[in-house]
């Protein structure tokens, strides 16, 4: 047999890595692009966009400072090990960033565009007179109807889907095959697919036009999935420690509230993120189950402010957009860690 | 076929350090086997021999060369993990040919060898099943048989035999040691059974908590442990310990007083004494010395021999006795004795052997 | 004491599965049974039913001698169903599963931090809001040359300036939904990566396996489940899913799908002419798909496990 010459083998396989870990990160920049360029887009429009049109060599500029320092930045992280190192050039590049961006399109940014935070009767200003939406009400009457249906939604249906979850994790009863068993077919029913038939309904009962429309319509959003996930959160917790606090003398809805309750937290939390960013954005149900002008939320303000406005004024659709989206971004990047938790079935489309 | 070296290997997990600047030299062809307590970071040095692991810092070297960037699907190491790590959607025949679809062996000669290797582990009947349908024991054959198929320069079992029954382990401790003589593979063998430590390996590495407490053949570990650590986990039952004083030529225990041979004048100050349960046995009557008055406390049967417990002055006692029935009820009193050269005498500060240090009666 | 210990079970069913068991019966079950209804009479923006009738189906099909079963699909329905089966198939084959593999596959080759870094990039589509991700495509197909397309075709490769919306309207929709339908790809598979025991990558490592052949015989197989559970969900809530689509293309004839014609003959806002059993109709059509894929996911999804019965028989 041959020696082995592991030199070689050694600078191969240094090469190898190098290379592999250069082209995947290369990769996923690339495809990586088209899905931040427009958020940075719209960020762009709604802090430069003026009447001609600056917003585009404003976006270019801010790229051209950007796209090196974040190259700058990836070969630090692939070629260079040390950590202090790393920090020191990220902390560089940063700095450099910042003055490049001031230097360039310092004076080319404004907050002109976010005036309707501050101001109740904005369209009347733009227009004269609001057009196809009617009469727009103040953002924050909007926000705080959003505001409203995230929260009551969320809430109602993490309870429901919390007690429903425990009870089929938990409980011996008659039929409990049969719930599961159309729990799972209702599954494939998505509240999209049956949009008309539950306008009828609500129609019916006369809860047409009011907040607690979309709201009901959104508890039941995913409902069967959100059920599955709690079971298999309670499912995980170990049958001892309920047993344990019931040979000490609590009984059943005790060791559910006091004991088994707070190992499934992380779940709870993550349903509440994807419940709350669910109706923080409902589109669907907000518009089918109202006529006319009964209520306003913020998908419906941005809708028509797009639709009034579009043509004319780029930079307010902009800053209305970045403002609604920033709540359920924010709530997503700090509650990211409780969503990956979430296993197979835990996700929906 | 390889030599291994390890110099100043250290791996950080960034919480704790589970292997903490360990150094060793396996000669070719050596069979060396690792004992330890559990989580001393065994499986981790072998993780880091087989490529799995990146040392944090430290050198691995094999026939001289650092391998530390070398891929492990270069460095030709066969490895049975401790979990088996049997592959599922595989039957044993391909999770057996596994590694040689890598090594480009034409396929008829690759299954030719598959087939050999599974009979040489008892599995030739099994090599249709998956292996979720498969015992604890029958899975680490297979995993055997997958690290042995493709000749490696290098063997690394983490347990390979802890499932199996008295009698398979016989055969297969005689057919690993057969097989790697064989070969002429180096070979790592990491096992919390002292006798198959002792039986099948050239030497036995100690570890505890990251460290490599002492290297050494199985004689050594036994009669010159050099800590107290290696002291109580090689021999079993364990050693007795007992806490004392030095000074000069006596060892002082409590009130009693023993003569102490090869300290200097000037030596003193705490150490521990070290007496196997097998190296104490009643003095016989009418004897030069006086031994240590005992009064039994406790008997445990242990097939062939008896293991007492008994009240001395210089402590609670073990001592061992070769009959297979309790001859001693507890209450019992007789007087105990041992060899001086039997005594292994340890600074108590440092934990080390004080070579050359005896205690008499 | 038995009736005190049925009386207390009977109170724990109420209250831990009466919820639940309401709301789904009251806005899922009862739909259903509503469409089922609809579907066969003339109810439209007055929301009354005249009369008993199957005039809404032959709106989408006509009696003919030569087709099968003696109906022939009309032109607006057959394009409809044409329309509906481009764009879930592209969308699911090319973004849901193929592109989510690639990207669980190779975010979770990279280190934890940046994989994650990667992976919530990709997520930011779909946790912003519809309307907001809408206009983002807007802006971005814009056929002026401030659309970001035109401005990147114009100025990076020196191109024409195209218009998406008119020219490649399907091609439009199938990105849009395929973005998001990545990224949910995205997150099971990586979820189903990360469950496979990591001796099992070492055990290949130490075979000898390099990272293809690691993809190929190691995760490849343990994707098995997960992949028929993306085509069977993500099939389904692609038929129904209208939102994005009308968003972007409004009431566009070139990409009016199934479920975007029950939209907008009916609810969409200003252009929804309550059509309602119309619409009834098509939404009969896609209960029956429903249906249909339930039973097969029956069949797939693994029961046994899931009725296991629990352990504590106290109430
Ligand atoms: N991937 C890891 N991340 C962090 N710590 C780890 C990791 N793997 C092992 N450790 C820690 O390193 C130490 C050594 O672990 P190792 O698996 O090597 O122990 P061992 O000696 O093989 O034990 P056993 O006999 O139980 O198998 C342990 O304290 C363990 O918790
Ligand atoms: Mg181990």
């Amino acid at each position: 047999m041959t020696a082995i010459d592991w030199n070689r083998l050694a600078t191969r396989a240094r090469r190898g890595r190098r290379v592999r870990s250069g082209l995947l990160l290369a990769f996923l920049t690339l495809v990586s692009l088209p899905v931040i360029l427009p958020f940075f887009w719209v960020v762009v429009i709604s802090v430069s966009a003026r009447t001609g049109g600056v917003e585009a060599a404003v976006l270019w500029k801010a790229c051209a400072v950007l796209v090196p320092c974040v190259l700058a930045y990836a070969g630090v992280h692939t070629f260079i090990a040390s950590v202090r190192a790393r920090i020191i050039a990220g902390l560089l590049l940063g700095g450099l960033c910042l003055i490049g961006l001031y230097v360039l399109i310092g004076a080319d940014l404004h907050l002109n565009n976010y005036r309707f935070l501050v101001n109740p009767n904005l369209i009347e200003d733009i227009r004269g007179a609001a057009t196809i939406g009617g009469q727009f009400p103040w953002v924050w009457e909007a926000f705080g109807n959003s505001l409203l249906v995230a929260i009551t939604s969320m809430t109602l249906k993490v309870i429901v889907a919390t007690l429903a979850g425990y009870y089929l994790s938990r409980f011996a009863f008659r039929g409990r095959s049969f719930f599961l068993q159309s729990l799972l077919l209702l599954e494939v029913f998505h509240p999209w697919m049956l949009t008309i038939p539950i306008f009828l309904v609500i129609f019916w009962v006369g809860l047409l036009n009011t907040l607690s429309g979309p709201i009901l319509v959104l508890t039941v959003i995913d409902l069967p999935f959100y059920i599955f996930i709690m079971k298999g959160f309670f499912d995980a917790v170990p049958w001892d420690i309920e047993m344990s606090a019931m040979t000490d003398g609590a009984t059943r809805r005790q060791a559910f509230r006091h004991v088994v309750l707070p190992q499934v937290r992380g779940g709870i939390i993550a349903i509440s993120v994807l419940g709350f960013i669910k109706g923080w954005e409902e589109y669907v149900f907000v518009t089918a189950l109202r006529t006319g002008n009964s209520y306003w939320v913020m998908s419906t303000y941005l809708y028509y402010v797009a639709e009034d406005v579009m043509g004319v004024d780029y930079g307010l659709v902009a800053a209305v957009s970045v403002f609604y989206m920033l709540p359920s971004l924010l709530l997503y990047l700090f509650l990211q860690k409780y969503l990956t938790q979430l296993t197979l079935g835990g996700v929906k489309g | 076929m390889a030599r291994v070296d390890l110099q100043n290997v250290t791996k950080d997990w960034g919480t704790a350090v589970a292997v903490d600047d360990i150094s060793l030299d396996l000669k070719d062809g050596e069979f060396v086997a690792v004992l330890g307590p559990s989580g001393c970071g065994k499986s981790t040095t072998l993780f880091m021999l087989a490529g799995i692991y990146a040392p944090s810092s430290g050198d691995i070297r094999f026939d001289g060369a650092r391998v530390n960037d070398v891929e492990a699907r270069d460095r030709n190491v066969g490895i049975v993990f401790q979990s088996y790590a049997l592959y599922p959607n595989m039957t044993v025949l391909q999770n057996i040919l596994f590694p040689l679809r890598f090594k480009k062996v034409p396929r008829t000669d690759a299954e030719r060898e598959a087939r050999e290797i599974a009979r040489l582990v008892q599995i030739e009947n099994l090599l249709d099943r998956r292996p979720g349908q498969l015992s604890g024991g029958q899975q680490q054959r297979v995993a055997l048989a997958r690290a042995l198929v493709k000749k490696p320069n290098l063997l690394l079992l983490d347990e390979p035999l802890s499932n199996l029954d008295a009698t398979l382990r016989l055969s297969m401790r005689a057919e690993i040691r057969r097989i790697q003589r064989e070969l002429g593979v180096t070979t790592i063998l990491v096992t919390h059974d002292q006798i198959e430590a002792t039986t099948m390996a050239d030497r036995i590495i100690c570890m505890n908590a990251g460290r490599v407490e002492q290297i050494g053949t199985p004689t050594d570990l036994y009669r010159a442990p050099e800590t107290t650590f290696v002291a109580a986990f090689i021999g079993s039952p364990p050693i007795n310990l007992i806490d004392a004083r030095l000074a000069g030529d006596t060892l002082e225990i409590g009130d009693k007083r023993l003569r102490a041979t090869g300290a200097g004048a000037d030596h003193g100050g705490p150490v521990k004494l070290g007496l196997r349960p097998e190296h104490i046995r009643e003095a016989e009557a009418g004897s030069a010395t006086a031994g240590l008055a005992a009064t039994i406390t406790a008997s445990e049967p242990m097939g062939r021999e008896t293991l007492y417990t008994a009240d001395t002055p210089i402590g609670s006692l073990h001592f061992l006795e070769a009959t297979s029935m309790p001859r001693l009820a507890p209450g019992a009193k007789l007087s105990l004795t041992f060899d001086g050269d039997d005594s292994l005498v340890f600074d108590a500060a440092t934990t080390r052997l004080m070579h050359g240090v005896c205690a008499h009666v | 004491m038995p009736s005190s210990a049925s009386a207390r079970q009977a109170s724990n069913a109420l209250i831990f599965l009466g919820p639940a068991i309401i709301l789904l019966f009251a806005l899922l079950v009862v739909p259903i049974v509503v469409d089922l209804v609809v579907a066969f009479t003339d109810m439209a923006q007055t929301v009354t039913i005249g009369e008993f009738t199957t005039r809404q189906f032959n709106k989408l099909v006509r009696p003919s001698d030569d087709a099968w079963f003696g109906f022939e699909l009309r032109g607006s329905f057959y394009r409809a169903l044409s329309l509906t089966a481009i764009y879930v198939f592209c969308t699911l084959t090319i973004f849901n599963i193929t592109f989510g593999l690639i990207l669980a596959l190779t975010t979770t080759a990279l280190s934890d931090r940046l994989g994650a870094f990667f992976r919530a990039v990709w997520l930011l589509p779909r946790m912003s809001p519809s309307v907001v991700y809408g206009l983002l495509w807007i802006w971005v197909v814009d056929p002026t040359e401030r659309g970001l397309l035109n401005q990147v075709l114009i100025n990076v490769f020196g191109l024409e300036p195209i218009n998406m919306m008119l020219d490649h309207p399907m091609v439009l929709i199938v990105m849009a939904n395929g973005f998001i339908g990545a990224s949910i790809g995205m997150l099971i598979l990586t979820s189903a990566i990360r469950s496979i025991p990591k001796h099992l990558f070492h055990a290949a490592r130490a075979d000898g396996a390099g990272p293809m052949a690691i993809t190929w015989h190691i995760v490849l197989p343990a994707l098995r489940w997960p992949l028929s559970y993306i085509t069977v969900f993500q099939t389904l809530s692609l038929l129904v899913s209208f939102e994005y689509i009308f968003l972007i293309m409004g009431a566009s004839r070139s990409t009016m799908t199934m479920a975007m014609l029950a939209y907008t003959k009916t609810l969409a806002p200003d252009i929804g002419s309550g059509q309602y059993a119309y619409g009834a109709a098509i939404t009969l059509i896609l209960i029956v798909i429903g249906m249909a894929t339930a039973m097969f996911m029956w069949r797939m999804s693994n029961m046994k496990a899931l009725l296991a019965k629990p352990k504590i028989e106290v109430q």
